[in-house]
Parts: structure tokens; C-alpha cells; sequence
């Protein structure tokens, strides 16, 4: 849609990439299923991910939906560097960090709303919602001594661009277009973003809660771990929506996992398996009315997906439920801890009764309060937290489900049979891997072949 | 009392515009509240700021367009930080379908104000 910082003067500086982690490719044997437990303590990969993995890949930063008019925007963070992403006024979105160029304070300290400008607290240096330098306290100063305001504008993003009202920026000027990036996933994408022609929005605000694991323990479960739910989420699922997590595992010819350059998702085909946890039997028929007119937009496979048991991961660390409708952004806080940022996303088009349902649906499950957050928060902290052990830590652990079970099929992406897998979670430590090792994007190895054409 | 000087057709600034103009010699922002047409110096008192750029807020103020400070347009008078000094304004003068500006009076206003 934008790629909003082209032919601004460059202000953002980037120093030569580090000297990596010695020996990386220890760190896992994928075609094992054996990978090292470093990768969820160690405080140099932690650094080493800042840097080639949150500074360089294309970020979920915001839905279009929160910031409709020019002046409005959100305060969000790319890895740990917060940024701003503003609507201007012809209508494109710009982003910047969110620090004075002067003496580095923070300029916006609300999480979102709109602004005519961003006025920094320490020396009133003030910046129009475009980045720009416009004034500051006491110019005259600066004037009689020389200045040029246009060289001292807010730092902005690399590049920022959005697919089906996503907001997603990278901070790296040698990134591929977001197309490329997500390459094949759009095709699935389309299932919940275009769902319909009036798109997604996100309602209510932002739900954050600080969770004390390694963000990738997140990010791997929403790729493709569905394995986990019929056994931890169990217990809730009988308490508080009346039933049982389905059998998943007992039907491997019903259901998938797709990955694509380390995005991943796992999904059946029963169309509101995942919405059926939320309770509320008038978001099912929703979904039941839905479903043939998306069969028509798109097709019959991923009309039934609209709703179904299912979870997605766009790499690194943006996740969400098709069906619960809970659209999450893992941000890393040391290899130890994660800051989660939550939303709900419904249909535009969708009855308000029908939006309200999924806000209490996702606050009854995901959410600092919600049944199934707590189930994974719990295993996600003592999955980090056992690797304190010095001797623990030098043990492997197993990633090897469903080897040998990649589907000859004219889908788009990595299809394999069978949701109970570990398919996609190896193809993200695999790109986890690729990323880590690669001094620049034109050394990342394109592994996957795009059947998608790059054009949106 | 010199001479009222012409500065538009009135259909050529819509409601809740604002629109800098150079005559005389002096830097004017001209303001449309509603069908009344106001006059004040561009200039802000308080940074090197040009407020026909700022935003009409709370129905007859202008925001500077740096740090954000208010003026009262029809009085000119400060009404939020770091505005502490009035602007100057100036008299218009309403024929017909013309705004015309008198460079040497106050609006009524600001004449009342002080």
C-alpha cells in the first residue's frame, strides 16, 4: 500500500552487522527433531535475535482500523524498539521510533489516539505527524546559530506497507517486499482477512500482559501446536465451555499444516471447531451462514477454515486464532520474558451483537483473565524457566513429529497431512536458523518457492 | 483610518479554514468560524511559527502547528501553554462577498477584550 520513508533524507543509521554466535548450526538437527534448549536462555542469541531477526523481518505493527484518520496513531514495538505508526494526511502511514533526536526522550507516551504533533517533554522539540522537525523551545536560539530542521526529523521505519488491513514494518532497508516476505501464506491469509468485502477490524482496545517465558515458546505453539490442546486445555475446556477439545489427532486425513518462509498454520476443515469454544451458539451460525459465500469469493477448502480448530503464526512473533479471533504480538523482553499485546478482530460487516460475542469470547479465553491463556502461560514460564539449570540446559529436546508427511498437492506452501505435527515448527526454527546465520537478507536462503504470484 | 484592503471573495475559504495571505507587508492568517470571517497575525508569539498551518479547535481557536499552544481567534488573546502573548489582530471589514481587511484597527473583539 505505502512504502512511506522513500525519498525522505535516510535517518535511520544501521552499524555493520556483529560477528555472530559461533556455531549456530549445533544449535539444532531438525531432521532428527533434536534441538538445543540454548536457544530459550541464552543471553547472546537473545542480543543476536534483536538484531537479525526483530531488526530485519517485517512486523505486525498495528490493524488499519485503529487509526482511521489523519493525526491518529498507535505506539508499538518492533523487538524492544517502540515506534509510532501514524495516519498522514493523504491517507498513506508513516513510522518512526518513538525518541527525540535531540536529547533521546521518549515523545509520545500514550499507547494510541490522535495528534497534531509530537512535542518532546525535555526541550520541546516538536515534530509534525509526519516526522518533520518543526520547532522547538526557544528557536530563536537555534536560528541565529544554525540549523537545519530538516536534517533532524523522528527516525523513520525502513519500509511499512499493509496486506488486508495488517500494518507491518520492517526496520531494515534490504528487506523484501511484505509479498515476498509472506509469499504463499496470503493465500490463507485471504480465509480470515477477506473473508468478506468489507475486511477485519479490531475492536475494544489492547489487552497486555507481561508473561515470563522466551517468546519463541509462544510463537512455535501458535505455528502449529495443536498437539497441546487436547491434553493442557482439557480440564478448562470441560469447566468452561462444556466440553472436551476435540480428538484431532484421530482424524490425520481431515486436517493440515501449511508453512511458508517460516510463517506457519495448522488447521481441519470443520469450519468453527475453534469458534465452538467460545460458548456462544449465535457466532456459530454466523460463521454457518458465512461459509458458502466465502466458498464463492475464494473456495471450498478455505471457506472451511473460517472458524475451524486452528492457530497461525506470521514469523516471528504475530499469532492468532481463526474462529476465537484473538489477534495477538509476542514482543520479546530479554530471552526471558515477553510483553503479549492482544486484540479481537471481527468482520467489518459483522452485526455489533455478533462483534460484542467475540470480545467476551476472547476475554473468557485469551486474555490475562481467560482460561486457555493462563493453561499456556503456566507451561510456557516453566519451559523457560527449567533451563536456569546448568546442567538442565545441556540437555536437547525433541521437535520430531510428523516426519515424512509433506503433501504432493497444488496448494500454495509446505502442505502436510495431519494438524497433530511438528511440521511447521520445524520450518520456523529452520528460518529461525537461516535468519541467525545470514550477515544480510541476500544471503537468507529462499528455501520455499512461491506459487503465489508477488503482485497483490 | 486608511483604507480597508481587499483579500478574497469569501467563497474562496470554507468553514473552519484557515488560509495565510502576504499584503501590505505584513503576514496574515485569515479564519472562516462559521460564515464570520476573522484576521490575525501568522505569526505565533511563541516559536518561530506559522499558524494558518495549525489546526480551528474548540470551534474558534487556532493551534499552532509546533508546540500545540492556542489563540483565541477572535480576541487573539492566549489560552493555552505555552502561549502566554496575544496575537495582533486585525479588522474585517464585511462587503458583500468580499473580505476586506483593515491593517490599522483591532477586530471588535479584541477592542472589547482590553
Amino acid at each position: 500500500m505505502c512504502t512511506a520513508n522513500d525519498g525522505s533524507p535516510v535517518r535511520l543509521k544501521r552499524r555493520p552487522i556483529a560477528e555472530s554466535v559461533a556455531n549456530l548450526d549445533r544449535l539444532m538437527d531438525l531432521d532428527k527433531g533434536r534441538m538445543s534448549r540454548d536457544l530459550f536462555w541464552d543471553r547472546d542469541i537473545y542480543e543476536q535475535e534483536l538484531e537479525r531477526i526483530f531488526a530485519r523481518c517485517w512486523l505486525f505493527v498495528g490493524h488499519e482500523s485503529q487509526i482511521p484518520k489523519a493525526g491518529d496513531y498507535v505506539s508499538t514495538y518492533m523487538g524492544e524498539d517502540n515506534v509510532l505508526i501514524v495516519r498522514q494526511k493523504d491517507g498513506s502511514i508513516k513510522g518512526f521510533l518513538n525518541t527525540c533526536p535531540h536529547r533521546g526522550n521518549k515523545v509520545c507516551f500514550a499507547d494510541l489516539g490522535n495528534a497534531r504533533q509530537f512535542v518532546c517533554n525535555y526541550h520541546g522539540w516538536a515534530f509534525g505527524i509526519d516526522g518533520g522537525l518543526k520547532g522547538m523551545h526557544a528557536s530563536e536560539a537555534y536560528e541565529e546559530t544554525g540549523m537545519d530542521k530538516a536534517e533532524h526529523g523522528l527516525h523513520p521505519v525502513a519500509h511499512i506497507d499493509s496486506y488486508r488491513g495488517l500494518i507491518f514494518a520492517t526496520l531494515d532497508p534490504q528487506a523484501p517486499t511484505l509479498a515476498e516476505y509472506l509469499g504463499d501464506m496470503r493465500h490463507y491469509l485471504d480465509a480470515i482477512f477477506d473473508m468478506d468485502e468489507g475486511g477485519t477490524e479490531f475492536v475494544g482496545g489492547c489487552v497486555k500482559s507481561v508473561i515470563q517465558c522466551n517468546w519463541k515458546y509462544a510463537s512455535e505453539n501458535f505455528v502449529g501446536d495443536i498437539l497441546h490442546a487436547g491434553w493442557t486445555h482439557d480440564s478448562g475446556a470441560k469447566a468452561m465451555v462444556g466440553g472436551s477439545v476435540a480428538e484431532v489427532h484421530k482424524f490425520p486425513d481431515q486436517s493440515y499444516q501449511v508453512n511458508f518462509n517460516g510463517h506457519g498454520w495448522e488447521f481441519n476443515q470443520d469450519i468453527v471447531g475453534n469458534c465452538a469454544t467460545l460458548g456462544e451458539k449465535d457466532l456459530l451460525k454466523y460463521l454457518y451462514v458465512l461459509q458458502p459465500k466465502v466458498a464463492e469469493r475464494h473456495d471450498d477448502f478455505r471457506s472451511r477454515m473460517i472458524g475451524a480448530i486452528s492457530s497461525c503464526t506470521l514469523f516471528p512473533n504475530t499469532s492468532f486464532l481463526p474462529g476465537q479471533n484473538t489477534f495477538r504480538t509476542w514482543h520479546p523482553r530479554g530471552p526471558g520474558q515477553i510483553e503479549l499485546h492482544t486484540w479481537t478482530f471481527v468482520n467489518k460487516n459483522a452485526p455489533q451483537e455478533i462483534k460484542d460475542k467475540w470480545r467476551k469470547g476472547t476475554m473468557m479465553t485469551f486474555s490475562p483473565s481467560g482460561v486457555f491463556e493462563m493453561d499456556d502461560g503456566e507451561n510456557w514460564e516453566y519451559s523457560t524457566r527449567s533451563n536456569a539449570g546448568y546442567v538442565t540446559r545441556q540437555q536437547d529436546l525433541y521437535l520430531g513429529l510428523g516426519q515424512n508427511s509433506k503433501l504432493d498437492t497444488d496448494l500454495p506452501g509446505n502442505v502436510y497431512r495431519g494438524q497433530i505435527n511438528e511440521a511447521n515448527q520445524r520450518a520456523f526454527y529452520q528460518r529461525w536458523l537461516d535468519l541467525m546465520k545470514s550477515e544480510s537478507w541476500k544471503k537468507v536462503p529462499q528455501r520455499d518457492i512461491p506459487k503465489m504470484k508477488e503482485a497483490l | 483610518m486608511s483604507e480597508p484592503v481587499f483579500v478574497m471573495k469569501k467563497n474562496e475559504l470554507e468553514a473552519g479554514k484557515v488560509r495565510k495571505f502576504d499584503l501590505c507587508g505584513n503576514a496574515i492568517a485569515v479564519y472562516n468560524l462559521n460564515g464570520t470571517f476573522y484576521a490575525t497575525q501568522d505569526n505565533c508569539t511563541h516559536a518561530t511559527a506559522s499558524l494558518s498551518e495549525g489546526d480551528i479547535v474548540d470551534d474558534e481557536c487556532i493551534a499552532c502547528p509546533v508546540h500545540d499552544g492556542t489563540f483565541h481567534i477572535p480576541t487573539g488573546q492566549p489560552m493555552s501553554f505555552p502561549c502566554e502573548h496575544a496575537i495582533r489582530t486585525y479588522k474585517v471589514i464585511d462587503q458583500g462577498d468580499a473580505v476586506m481587511v483593515d491593517f490599522d484597527q483591532e477586530a471588535d473583539e479584541a477592542a472589547d477584550a482590553i
